[in-house]
């Protein structure tokens, strides 16, 4: 289990850098990548700054969400040829069928890590992201499969009994690598004693990062990395870098919590270092 | 069917032409623009809160 040790040691933190995301574009900010060459650009500048793994999103040439693995394949060259950063897919997908979601977990080489969100999440007034348990152990399957190792989002404290759960069903490989993400709405309440209970609550072998939305990314990320465990930040997350402030580039975000893990005794996790410490 | 209250417009935030929402007077988001395009599982009917105000859908009671 990821602890407090780890931070007492001064093990290396990873830094996942969300840099596009799904929901939002630049309606919310201007300097949110979309096209590949611009995030594979934004990528290579998070690598830079301390990034070691890349969460990754497809958008069409006009900015709207896509899911084929053509757009895909394109983008993960891109951030292939730009970096060497742990390459990760999102299989999110609020509204859209399985089918559709399956599709970036096919390209050719297979990302080494996908995201796999462990339940519910309500958007908007009338929608929510539902993410059935069949749907979880389909895609869990086809990354399995594919050598693909999951990324287990929990976006509240039941999803951490649906972590385990997932344990129980299928026979994933250590260490079991969590995102706790905290916030509004149907993920758990941004309250530090939160965080400390969702950490006690996560299975032995397990890892995990801190997410905050908004304006709890930069204190969520300080507060997880004092608890041993990794960081995931960008602007799919959080567009702001301070209140009213918009943030310039996905690396602003990154350097930041770069900076406060050496401050605090832990450096970045190089990409190696987060392949051998994800056991990728 | 597409939501009859989206047009695509240029805008000074990117190249392309963007998902433009006549109701809010704004441009949407990637995902709404899902909805407003009644892709994959989504309809603008059923889950746009702008849309269902517009064309009052949601009255009194609604969600209890």
């Amino acid at each position: 289990m990821t602890g407090y040790d780890d931070y007492l040691a001064g093990e290396p933190v990873i830094i996942t850098v969300a840099l596009t995301g799904g929901v939002h574009g630049r309606e919310a900010n201007p300097n949110l990548p979309e096209t590949p060459a611009e995030v594979a650009a934004a990528a290579a500048d998070a690598e830079a700054a301390g990034a070691s793994v890349a969460h990754l999103h497809a958008r069409k040439p006009n900015g709207e969400r896509s899911f084929a693995t053509e757009r895909f394949q394109e983008l993960t060259e891109a951030v292939r040829e730009a970096t060497d950063l742990v390459v990760q897919h999102s299989t999110g997908g609020t509204g859209a069928p399985l089918e559709a979601r399956r599709q970036p977990l096919r390209t050719d080489p297979a990302p080494e890590m996908a995201s796999l969100d462990m339940g519910p999440l309500n958007r908007y007034r009338h929608l929510t992201s539902e993410n059935p348990r069949a749907m979880v152990d389909d895609l869990y399957d086809e990354m399995a499969a594919r050598g693909i190792k999951p990324e287990l989002e929990a976006f509240n404290d039941g999803h951490v009994n649906e972590v385990h759960g997932l344990l129980d069903r299928k026979d994933l490989d250590e260490p079991y690598h969590t995102t706790l993400i905290f916030g509004g709405g149907t993920l758990t309440p941004a309250k530090p004693r939160n965080l400390l209970n969702a950490v006690r609550n996560l299975p032995e072998g397990a890892t995990f990062n801190t997410l905050g939305f908004g304006p709890h990314q930069l204190p969520f990320a300080t507060l997880g990395t004092i608890l041993g465990g990794h960081v995931r930040v960008g602007l799919e997350d959080n567009v702001y870098y301070e209140r009213g402030e918009l943030a310039v580039s996905n690396a602003q975000l990154v350097e930041r919590v770069a900076s406060v893990a050496r401050t605090l005794g832990r450096e970045p996790a190089t990409p190696d270092e987060a392949r051998d410490i994800l056991n990728l | 069917m597409t939501c009859p209250h989206l047009e695509y417009r240029d805008g000074d935030h990117a190249d392309t032409e963007r998902a433009y929402c006549t109701v809010v007077d704004g441009f949407v988001e990637p995902m709404r623009a899902d909805i407003c395009n009644d892709r994959h599982d989504l309809s603008h009917a059923t889950h746009c809160e702008f849309y269902r105000e517009a064309e009052g859908l949601d009255g009194e009671g609604d969600g209890s």
